[in-house]
C-alpha cells in the first residue's frame, strides 16, 4: 500500500512536521532490533508509507479517525528495541512513534504509584523515582532503551518479576485510545490484561500508572552449579526464599565474564540471587536461607568478590554480540519443573557458542534469552534456516511446555499459548468490537495471511518450514 | 608522525557492527527531537545506506540530507560511545561524517564562517591576534614578563578566555593561582593560536594539524614540559587531538587547572583558607569527564574549601548531563541547545546549589543562559574563579 495523495494530505495537514515520509525515515522505521531476512521481506510490507510522532491523545484519536476512514494500517512503536517484530509494519501503512508523547511524571506516595508517559525509557524513569526515594518494582534487561509502553505491549517481564510480577501485576491504570477513537481509562486487572502483550492491536496506550515501591537496598548472593539439572533444582529452592531476582547464566556466558574481567570462574552455571534487605537481621536471615537452599540443591557458593561485577553486567548481555561476526537472539519462557529436557536439547543441537541468560519471572517460570554466536558471516539462507530452528525449539510442544516471550510478528498465532484460551477469546471479542477494520497493528497477535497467498497464514508457513528443517 | 589512517575508521564496518540495542537513546539530541534519524543507531543505519555500494546514488543523496542534518545536531557529548554495548568508536565516526559533509559542500554557512575565521585569524571569533592579551589589560595584570618566556609550565589561555567578555575572569583567576603558588609559568601571548578544537570537532584533522604544529613549535621554543588550561575544549584537543595528528612529537604533559590545583594543594603550596558559605555543585564538562576521563581532580579541590557544602548533581561524573553547547551545536541550532540545557538546569535547581562550578567556558556560557532564562538565583563560576575565591576570599 502506498498512501493516497488525499490521505497523505490529511496526515500532513493535521500533523505538519510530525508526519514524515522521506526515504531515510521510512527505512529506519522498517525494522526493530532484528532486521527481517531478505526472503521474508518479499512477503511482508515492513516498509511504512509514513511515520508519525504522536504528541497527545487528541493526535491519536485523529490518527485513528483518518486510518479508519482510509483503511490505512497503523503500527505503534516505542523504543524499537525488541526483536519480535511487534513494532514492524506488516501491511505497510503508518508507523506511530510514541516517543513524541508529552512526558509527565507524578508520584503518588500514598498509593505508591507513578503516572507517566508510555514513551519514557525505564532508566530515565528509575532515575527520577530514585531521586524521590522510590523504585520500579520490575524492569526489563533492556532497561536503558526499552520504553514503558513498548514493554507493556510486549507483555513484559524482567528483573524483579519473581517478587512483583510482570507488567500485568504492575499496572495500576492505563489510558488508552481505542482504534474506534474512544479514550478509555482502565483500572481493573481484567481490562488492563487485554492490553498487556497485545502489541497495540487493541489500541494505543497514552498514559500509564505504574505501581512503585520504596527504594530498598538489594543484597546479592551468588552460587554455581555443575549441570542444568542441578541448577534447575537450585532455582526451585532459591525461589522459596522470596528473592527480588534470580538471574542465571550458562558456562559459555561465564567464560565471557572471565575474558571481560580477567576472572577465573569455573565453567559452570552461575546464579545471582538478590533480595531486598532493610535490616541487619533480614540480611542474616537471607544468608541463612540462601545457604540452606544451596545445600539442598547441591550447588556451591560463589566467591563474593565476583558478585557485584556480574550483577552490574545484567544490562550488558548484548555486549557479547560485539565479539562475534554474526548472531541470532531469541527469548522464551519456560517452567522450571519441566525444562531440563529443553536445556539439554538446545545445548546438544546448536554447535558453536551458545549463551543463555535466564531470569526467574515467577516462582515456577523463567525467561531465557538465547544468544547464538557465529565466527563467520551467515548467508541469508543459513540465517533463515537457523531462525527456523530457533522458532521450532521455541514453539514445538515438547515436554518443556515453554512458550515464546511475546507474540509480535514472528510468534503471531501463539497468543493463546502464552495467555491461555480464555484470554484469547476475550481478546478476540474486544478486537472485533473496537477495531472491526483491523487497522491497529495488523499482523501481530493474530497470525496474518501471507501476501500473494491469502489463503495461508504466516504461522502455518513458518511452522511447516521450521518442521522441515533437519537437525544436523 | 601519525598518518591520517591512524585516526580514520572504516565507517561502513563500524555501522555494520551496531547491534541495534538502542542504548544510545540517552543521546540528548535524540531525547529532544525524538525521530530515530537522530538516534545514534539510526545515524549508523544511515551511514550503512550512504556508504553501501548496493544503494543507488539518488537514494544516497536522499540519505545524505537527513544524515548530515543529524550529524550536526550532535553535541559530541560522547554519552552514546560510553554506553555502547559493543564499544563502537562513535565520536570518530561522527567527526568523519562531518568531514564527509564538508567534502560534499554541505556545511552550514555559519559553520563554514567559523571554520574560515579560525583558519585565517587563528581564533574562533575572527578577531585580530593583537587583542589576544586584552583580558590581561582589562584585569590590570601585566603579563609582559610571563609572555613567551622560558618556563617548564605554560598556561594555554584559549580563545574564549582570551576574547570573550563573559569569560573575562577565567584567565586572571588562573594567573592568580599560578602567581600565588609561585609557579614559574609562561603564556604564548599573541603567538597563541586556537587549539584547533572546533576544527577537530568538525572532523578537520588535516587543518587541525596546522594549529597543533604551530602551538607545539612555540611551546618547544620555550622548553615547556607541561601545559595547563582551564578550558575543557583545549584540554580535549591537547589530550586527544594533538597526539592523533602529531604522534610522538606531542610529548607535553597536559593538565586541567583542577589537576594542577589538586597537585599544588597536596604539596602544600596552594591553601584554600576562606570558607564559602554557599552550597556548591559541580557540572562535569563532557569533554573532561567522558572524553578524557577527568573525574576526581575538581572534587578533590572543592573538598579542600573550608566548611564546604558540596552536593553532586543527580547526574554526575560519567553520567553527567550535557549542557547542550558542545559539538558546535550553538552554530547550528540554538533552540536545540536551550532544550537540551533545560534538563541540566532542572538538575541544578533540584540540587538547591547556590554556586555551580564547572571547568569549561562553553558549559559556563550555556548554563548562564539557562539560569537567566529560568530566573534561578545561582552563581555560575569557572572552577578557577571558585579556587581564587577560596584562596583570597570574596572580593
Amino acid at each position: 500500500m502506498t498512501l493516497k495523495k488525499t490521505t497523505r494530505t490529511r496526515f500532513t495537514r493535521f500533523l505538519s512536521k510530525n508526519f514524515r515520509d522521506d526515504y531515510t525515515t521510512l527505512q529506519i522505521y522498517s525494522r526493530d532490533m532484528s532486521d527481517l531476512p531478505k526472503v521474508v521481506k518479499l512477503f511482508v510490507g515492513n516498509l511504512p508509507d509514513g511515520v508519525i510522532q504522536v504528541r497527545n491523545t487528541e493526535d491519536m484519536q485523529k490518527i485513528y479517525e483518518i486510518a479508519n476512514e482510509t483503511r490505512v494500517p497503523i503500527t505503534q512503536r516505542g523504543g524499537g528495541t525488541a526483536g519480535f517484530g511487534g513494532c514492524v509494519p506488516y501491511k505497510k501503512g503508518v508507523v506511530v512513534d510514541t516517543k513524541g508523547l508529552e512526558s509527565h511524571f507524578l508520584v503518588d506516595p500514598l498509593e505508591l504509584t507513578v503516572t507517566t508517559s508510555p514513551s519514557i525509557v525505564f532508566s530515565d524513569l528509575q532515575r527520577q523515582l530514585n531521586l524521590e526515594g522510590f523504585s520500579l518494582c520490575s524492569y526489563p534487561s533492556s532497561f536503558h532503551s526499552a520504553t514503558v509502553g513498548g514493554w507493556i505491549a510486549h507483555g513484559g517481564y524482567g528483573i524483579g518479576s519473581i517478587q512483583y510480577g510482570g507488567a500485568n501485576e504492575q499496572i495500576a491504570a492505563l489510558e488508552v485510545v481505542l482504534p474506534n477513537g474512544e479514550i478509555k481509562r482502565y483500572t481493573e486487572f481484567d481490562d488492563i490484561s487485554l492490553f498487556v502483550g497485545s502489541h497495540g492491536t487493541l489500541g494505543t496506550i497514552t498514559e500509564v500508572v505504574l505501581k512503585i515501591k520504596f527504594n530498598i537496598p538489594l543484597k546479592h548472593q551468588g552460587c554455581t552449579f555443575d549441570s542444568p539439572s542441578e541448577m534447575l533444582k537450585g532455582l526451585e529452592q532459591l525461589s522459596k526464599i522470596n528473592p527480588f531476582s534470580i538471574w542465571f547464566l550458562n558456562p559459555d556466558h561465564v567464560t565471557s565474564f572471565n575474558e571481560v574481567f580477567g576472572y577465573n570462574l569455573p565453567r559452570s552455571y552461575v546464579a545471582i540471587i538478590s533480595k531486598e534487605v532493610s535490616f541487619e537481621e533480614e540480611e542474616k536471615e537471607f544468608n541463612n536461607l540462601f545457604n540452606s537452599a544451596i545445600r539442598a540443591s547441591g550447588g556451591q557458593i560463589l566467591d563474593r568478590r565476583y558478585i557485584k561485577d556480574i550483577w552490574d553486567f545484567r544490562f550488558k548481555g548484548f555486549s557479547l554480540l560485539g565479539e562475534c561476526t554474526d548472531y541470532l537472539v531469541t527469548e522464551v519462557i519456560l517452567p522450571v519443573e519441566t525444562s531440563e529436557r529443553f536445556f539439554r536439547k538446545i545445548i546438544s543441537k546448536f554447535k558453536g557458542e551458545l549463551h543463555l541468560e535466564g531470569e526467574m519471572i515467577s516462582p515456577t517460570h523463567y525467561s531465557l534469552l538465547i544468544y547464538l554466536l557465529f565466527e563467520e558471516k551467515l548467508s541469508e539462507i543459513k540465517k533463515t534456516i537457523l531462525n527456523l530452528k530457533l522458532y521450532k525449539i521455541t514453539t514445538k510442544k515438547s515436554r518443556a511446555k515453554g512458550f515464546p516471550y511475546s507474540t509480535g510478528l514472528w510468534f503471531s498465532g501463539y497468543y493463546s499459548s502464552i495467555y491461555g484460551k480464555e484470554q484469547y477469546k476475550r481478546y478476540q471479542e474486544f478486537k472485533r468490537k473496537v477495531d472491526p477494520k483491523n487497522i491497529s497493528n495488523p499482523g501481530k497477535v493474530i497470525s496474518p495471511r501471507i501476501r500473494f497467498f491469502p489463503l495461508v497464514r504466516l504461522k502455518a508457513i513458518v511452522k511447516i518450514a521450521s518442521r522441515l528443517i533437519i537437525w544436523k | 608522525m601519525s598518518s591520517s589512517t591512524d585516526w580514520h575508521v572504516d565507517l561502513l564496518e563500524i555501522a555494520q557492527k551496531c547491534v541495534y540495542c538502542g542504548y544510545c537513546s540517552l543521546c540528548p539530541t535524540f531525547k529532544e527531537l525524538k525521530w530515530e534519524t537522530y538516534q545514534p543507531r539510526g545515524i549508523l543505519e544511515q551511514i550503512r545506506m550512504y556508504f553501501s555500494e548496493s544503494v543507488k546514488e539518488e537514494k544516497k543523496v536522499k540519505v545524505s540530507k537527513t544524515l548530515f542534518e543529524a550529524i550536526f545536531a550532535c553535541t559530541m557529548c560522547k554519552a552514546c560511545e560510553n554506553i555502547c554495548l559493543v564499544d563502537l568508536p562513535l565520536l570518530k565516526v561522527w567527526e568523519q561524517v562531518r568531514q564527509e559533509a564538508f567534502k560534499k559542500g554541505r556545511w552550514s554557512p555559519l559553520l563554514l564562517s567559523l571554520y574560515n575565521k579560525v583558519k585565517t585569524t587563528q581564533n574562533i571569533y575572527g578577531l585580530p591576534a593583537e587583542e589576544r592579551l586584552a583580558w590581561a589589560g582589562l584585569a590590570g595584570l601585566n603579563m609582559s614578563k610571563r609572555t613567551m618566556k622560558k618556563a617548564s609550565i605554560a598556561y594555554f589561555v584559549g580563545c574564549q578566555a582570551s576574547y570573550s567578555g563573559k569569560m573575562g575572569n577565567v584567565a586572571p583567576s588562573v594567573v592568580k593561582i599560578l602567581r600565588k603558588t609561585r609557579v614559574n609559568f609562561t603564556i604564548l601571548g599573541l603567538d597563541e593560536w586556537c587549539c584547533g578544537s572546533p576544527v577537530f570537532l568538525a572532523g578537520g584533522y588535516s587543518v587541525g594539524k596546522t594549529f597543533a604544529k604551530h602551538n607545539l613549535d612555540k611551546l618547544k621554543e620555550l622548553g615547556v614540559k607541561r601545559i595547563v588550561t582551564a578550558c575543557s575544549g583545549c584540554y580535549r584537543a591537547f589530550k586527544i587531538g594533538y597526539p592523533r595528528v602529531l604522534g610522538d612529537k606531542w610529548d607535553i604533559e597536559v593538565l586541567h587547572i583542577t589537576e594542577l590545583a589538586d597537585e599544588l594543594i597536596k604539596k602544600g603550596k596552594l591553601k584554600l583558607k576562606h570558607a564559602i558559605k554557599e552550597k556548591i555543585t559541580f557540572k562535569d564538562p563532557c569533554e573532561l569527564v567522558r572524553h578524557c576521563g577527568l573525574v576526581e581532580a575538581p572534587r578533590e579541590v572543592i573538598k579542600q574549601i573550608p566548611n564546604v557544602r558540596f552536593e553532586e548533581l543527580p547526574s554526575n561524573k560519567h553520567d553527567a548531563l550535557c549542557c547542550g553547547g558542545g559539538g558546535l551545536l550553538k552554530l547550528n541550532d540554538s533552540d536545540l541547545v536551550s532544550q537540551v540545557n533545560s534538563h541540566l538546569i532542572s538538575e541544578i535547581e533540584y540540587s538547591e546549589a547556590e554556586i555551580v562550578a564547572n571547568g569549561c567556558p562553553t558549559c559556563k556560557d550555556t548554563i548562564l543562559a539557562g539560569v537567566k532564562k529560568n530566573g534561578l538565583n545561582v552563581e555560575v563560576l569557572d572552577i578557577s574563579e571558585l579556587i581564587v575565591r577560596a584562596m583570597e576570599g570574596k572580593q
